[in-house]
Order: structure tokens, then C-alpha cells, then sequence
């Protein structure tokens, strides 16, 4: 431990300076003041997966690495629907996952948002199949689309940005 | 012997049961009316969602099986077996609720605890039933096929060139991985090898894709164990990685990045990399292991014991840190390009944390290693007809895909992700721990939900 610490001291601070660049500074300061605006500086977002690939939850998971650390703007992922301003779906639907994507829905408090991720949810990723119960705009009433296979963070941040300024 | 599959086919006088373990094949060709095949699950007890799975596909009867509740067919799926040749595509609708029966074990003070499909974090659905004992887990059935998408239908009837775009997209942080081994079916079948330059491509990416998918778990398994700072501090690093990834393969997770031809890469700008990496995850180790309170959380908790790693044919990192040296990394090649098999023999979380750190290092030289290639190409055009094994070792274990070929088109395509077989010994891990432990022993494990689902 006296080890590490003496090595510590005598080093960098490991976290800084990354290079963020102005685009992406500038899409979470607009994050931030359209959050602040439209839902008091917090949107909770409950997001579920109903047939992804995992490279959507994977790029949402990378939302808050030190990069983008999106919870510092008000964007929280919250462990319960009944938390939640917006239901953020990845994925096709699959069979298996109808009747639970639609609980979820039903949980969340109103008003609520439907934000499809990545375009598996509009089907255009994989071919059809017996065991996909079609796009999640057949099912639930999608506000918006954030476009990608998967959508990198940033545009992610572009994508919440634009739903927000919907609103 | 160690099986690796066990999976069905519909041929047209009938149906073929595969068995494939990790010194022979069995074919075992059964009637088309009322097929029915003996269990192996008492000697392999991975073949039960092998079993369970083929009967919900293509309704062969196991006979003698212990467990006939169906796996990838849940409460409302209709009674079909779309896997069968007659099943005419079509839209499914939701059928009647059928219960399904738990594996709960009962008695005075026993209680069951259900979670998800729907978990609290970002993470994909999967169910996970607990019997517990106040805080002590007794048992835990895991069950899955939330994320079931029909990916083998889907690739039936296709030009096999065609499979690359599919097959990419079944589990994310494996795309590589399975891109490398589909391409390396294809080579079977052109009747043709890979040449050594786009391995080492290849291979490049492969190292990547695994670096950036063990530096996620390197930093969630402390996070489980309230220790953030190793989050921020790997994720960082993951993101930089995923970044690198781009650069050469011009996609975040290499979707589209192998087909059987080298790119030109940056490679000064990946040698940075590499040393920048490496010192960063020098000083993460020499960080982490000295932080005691931590590794009271990750010692001895979720232990897999080596004979059981063996008896169900684990795979890949739960097997490397049970002890059992299993890399299909371990080949000519690979040997002489950096890599070493990486194995620790305590089997808890704190082994499979261990083995992750270490093989960022073994990627890390790999890659170092690999950068040496020229510009090449090969084509794969005049395929013949006929069936393909390939092995890689993803990010998460031994993937093996199967491939038919017939009168040029996909036949019949199977893949058993590592974590198939690794989902199925999860169980195994709980007994002596306490269900808040739960999410940290899963997280060590990191099994993929859509690879094993299809």
C-alpha cells in the first residue's frame, strides 16, 4: 500500500486532460441547459433491451466513462420503469421479450417518452424471422429514433439533444 | 472428452443428432417420424439446454431426459418447432400462457427470489431464479432465450458469402470473433487456407476486441464491489480502446472489418497505443492488488471448482481460472507471436479478475507481435458444397460455428457461444455465497445473453 501511494504521488493524475473535443463539449452543454430546461435538470431513463446484439447497451454503458460522464448533464439510468421519464429500446422485439417490453412501458409514470436505440429497433439490421415480433414502433409509441448500428456515444448525446429539443 | 455440441439437423430422409467433443464427432441419423434420441446429460451435464434446445426447434424426443420443460420457447410462445424444413415462415403471435415450472427447492423459511429479464442496470434480459435460505443462495436456476431471434433460420437459404452480415451481429462484443471464424468456414469450403498476413489482421483485431472487452470487466467487477475508481480509471481506457478499433477497422466494434482481405493500418499510431496501454495497466495492477478491502469482496467468492469446470466442458476464462488450460489461441501462430495461455487455479471471482488482467498484457504483445503483415486478399467464390466446423477464441471462450453448405446455399447454420456452455455451470458458483454477491460473481464471469440466445 506505502508502495503505491509513494508511487501515486510521484506520478500523474491518471484522469486528466482528456482530449474531448468542441463538438462534443458543445453537445453536452446544450445537453445540460435543454435538460435543465424541460425536466429540471434530470431525465431518468429506464433503458431495456429486447433483442440487441449488446453493442447498444455496450455504447450506453460507455456514456459514462470519463469521456462523456453523462450523469454530470442530469442523464440518469435509472434501475426501475417507475423511475423513469423515457423508455430507451434497443433490439428488434423479439417474441420472447413482447409481453415484458410492454409491462415496462406500462410501468412508467406519465407523461413518458419512447426512444428507440440503434436501428435493430426499426428492423433494419437483421432479416426478418419468425421469433421477431417486428419493430418496436409496432408495438409502442416511439417519440423518437437515435440512428446506428450501434450509435456511438456521441451520437447518442446528439440523438437525446434532438429528442429534447422536440419536446 | 469434452463436448462441445450437441445440436440437430433436418436432413431429407430424416434428421442427424451431432455430437461434437473435443477429440471426435458423432453423427446419429434418426427417422423423420416421431425422432427421438437418448439424453447425455448425466455424463454431460451441458448437454441438457442442448437437448432441451433441440427438442423446442425441431421437436426430437429426448428420451430417458430428466428435464423435458422447453428452453428457448417461453410462456407464450406458440407450439411450433420452426427449425423443421416445413415450417413455413411467417409471423408468430403469442400464444396462450403456458407456466413454466422453476427448478425451486422448497421447504420451512425457503423463499425464491426472481430477477429480471429486465435488470437494473444496462444490461441485456435474462432471468435468474434463486432459492434462498435467508441471505444464503441454495440454488440458482439461470434462465434465458429472452434475446432468442431465430439467427439460425435467418441464415438457412442464403448465399453463404451473404452469412458475414448476420453473423457479426449476434453478440456484439464478440463480432470479431465471430466474423474471424465464419470466414475461416468459408475458406473450408473454397477449399482453400488463410493467408498468414490476414490472420495476423485478423488477429490484430481479434486481440482488440478482447482487450476492450476485458478492460470493461476489469473495471465493473471492482465497481460491483463499491470500488468506482477502477470503473472510471478501465472504462477510460476501454473507450480509447474502442476508438483504436475504429481507426483500423473503421467501425467501434469491427462490424464489417474481416472479410478475407488486410487493410492498411496506422501502425506507428498503434504501437503508441499499445505502450500507452500497457504502462496504464501497469500501474492499474500495481494499483488494485493493493487494495485489501477489495479482494476480501473478490477471494473465494463464486468459486468453480476444477472438476466441475471439466465435467461441464467449461470454456475460456471461467476455464482458464479454474485451472483447466483451454485456449484455441494455442496454435502455431499464435505461439510464436506472444501469445501464453494464462490460467489461475483458485476458480473465484478474484482468479477470473486475475486472468483478465493478465491476458490484456498477453493481447497487448500479441498484437505487438502481429503488426508485421503485408497487403492481402483471397477470395472465397466457388464454394463447395458440404459441412464446416471452425473454432475461435473470443473475448469469452471457445466459439465453434457449424456451417452446411447445399447446392451453394446455407443449409443449415449452428454456433455454440462459449457462453452457452458457461451459463450452464453459473449455478455451480453460488453455493456458500450470499445473494448480494450475486452481481459481482456474474460480472466476473461476463457471459453474453445474445450469443447464447441466438
Amino acid at each position: 500500500m506505502i508502495r503505491f501511494w509513494q508511487k501515486r504521488f510521484s506520478s500523474d493524475i491518471k484522469t486528466k486532460n482528456l482530449a474531448i473535443d468542441k463538438e462534443l463539449a458543445t453537445l453536452k452543454k446544450e445537453l445540460k441547459s435543454e435538460i435543465a430546461k424541460k425536466f429540471a435538470s434530470s431525465l431518468a431513463i429506464r433503458m431495456v433491451d429486447s433483442g440487441s446484439c449488446n453493442a447498444c447497451e455496450a455504447e450506453c454503458n460507455a456514456l459514462s466513462n470519463p469521456y462523456y460522464d453523462l450523469e454530470r448533464f442530469g442523464v440518469h439510468f435509472v434501475a426501475s420503469p417507475r423511475h423513469a421519464d423515457v423508455l430507451l429500446v434497443s433490439g428488434v422485439v423479439t417474441l420472447n421479450m413482447l409481453p415484458h417490453l410492454l409491462d415496462a412501458y406500462e410501468q412508467l409514470p406519465s407523461p413518458k417518452w419512447v426512444i428507440t436505440l440503434g436501428d435493430c429497433a426499426l428492423c433494419h439490421t437483421l432479416p426478418d424471422s419468425f421469433a421477431i415480433a417486428g419493430p418496436v414502433s409496432a408495438h409502442l409509441p416511439v417519440a423518437h429514433h437515435i440512428p446506428g448500428c450501434p450509435p456511438a456515444p456521441d451520437a447518442i448525446i446528439a440523438g437525446l439533444l434532438a429528442f429534447l429539443r422536440k419536446l | 472428452m469434452r463436448l462441445i455440441a450437441r445440436f440437430a439437423e433436418q436432413l431429407p430422409d430424416g434428421f442427424e443428432v451431432i455430437d461434437i467433443y473435443d477429440s471426435q464427432t458423432q453423427r446419429h441419423a434418426l427417422p423423420s417420424t416421431d425422432p427421438a434420441i437418448d439424453s447425455i446429460a448425466a455424463r454431460y451435464p451441458a448437454a441438457l439446454w442442448f437437448e432441451r434446445k433441440m427438442h423446442d426447434d425441431f421437436g426430437i424426443r429426448i428420451a430417458n431426459a430428466f428435464d423435458t420443460r422447453p428452453l428457448v420457447h417461453h410462456e407464450r410462445f406458440p407450439a411450433v418447432h420452426p427449425m423443421r424444413k416445413e415450417f413455413t415462415p411467417g409471423k408468430l403471435q403469442l400464444a396462450e400462457f403456458k407456466p413454466y415450472k422453476y427448478e425451486a427447492i422448497e421447504g420451512e423459511g425457503i423463499f425464491q427470489v426472481g430477477v429480471g429479464p429486465i435488470h437494473a442496470g444496462i444490461i441485456e434480459p435474462g432471468h435468474f431464479h434463486f432459492s434462498q435460505e435467508g441471505e444464503a443462495i441454495l440454488h440458482l436456476e439461470v434462465r434465458h432465450f429472452y434475446k432468442y431471434r431465430g439467427i439460425e433460420k435467418m441464415m438457412e437459404g442464403r448465399d453463404p458469402a451473404d452469412g458475414f452480415a448476420i453473423v457479426e451481429k449476434i453478440s456484439g462484443n464478440e463480432s470479431v470473433a465471430y466474423q474471424i471464424g465464419y470466414l475461416n468456414l468459408l475458406a473450408q469450403a473454397a477449399d482453400t487456407t488463410i493467408d498468414e498476413n490476414i490472420r495476423k489482421y485478423n488477429a490484430i483485431l481479434l486481440e482488440l476486441e478482447r482487450i476492450a472487452h476485458h478492460l470493461t470487466d476489469l473495471g465493473f467487477i471492482p465497481n460491483d464491489a463499491g470500488f468506482g475508481a477502477a470503473l472510471a480509471f478501465c472504462s477510460m481506457l476501454a473507450e480509447d480502446t474502442r476508438r483504436m478499433l475504429h481507426r483500423l477497422a473503421g467501425h467501434r466494434f469491427g462490424f464489417g472489418a474481416v472479410r478475407g482481405e488486410t487493410k492498411e493500418i496506422d501502425k506507428d499510431a498503434l504501437k503508441k497505443f499499445v505502450a500507452h496501454l500497457r504502462s496504464e495497466m501497469e500501474f492499474f495492477r500495481d494499483w488494485i492488488i493493493d487494495i485489501p478491502s477489495l479482494w476480501d469482496r473478490l477471494d473465494t467468492t463464486g468459486r468453480l471448482a476444477t472438476t466441475d469446470a471439466k465435467k461441464y466442458g467449461c470454456v475460456g476464462v471461467v476455464a482458464r481460472a479454474s485451472g483447466v488450460a483451454l485456449d484455441r489461441r494455442d496454435e502455431e501462430l499464435y505461439r510464436a507471436h506472444g501469445w501464453r495461455m494464462v490460467t489461475q487455479p483458485g476458480g473465484d471471482v478474484a482468479a477470473r479478475f486475475k486472468v483478465r488482467l493478465e491476458e490484456v498484457f498477453v493481447s497487448l504483445d500479441i498484437i505487438e507481435a502481429m503488426m508485421d503483415f503485408a497487403p492481402a486478399r483471397m477470395t472465397y467464390d466457388a464454394l463447395r458444397d458440404g459441412s464446416y466446423i471452425s473454432y475461435v477464441e473470443s473475448s469469452l471462450g471457445e466459439l465453434m460455428q457449424y456451417l452446411r453448405i447445399e447446392d451453394g446455399k446455407i443449409a443449415r447454420y449452428f454456433a455454440r457461444d462459449p457462453s452457452f456452455i458457461n451459463w450452464q455451470a453459473l449455478h455451480l458458483m453460488m453455493h456458500g455465497n450470499i445473494i448480494a454477491d450475486f452481481p459481482l460473481i456474474n460480472k466476473s464471469c461476463d457471459l453474453s445473453y445474445a450469443g447464447s440466445d441466438l
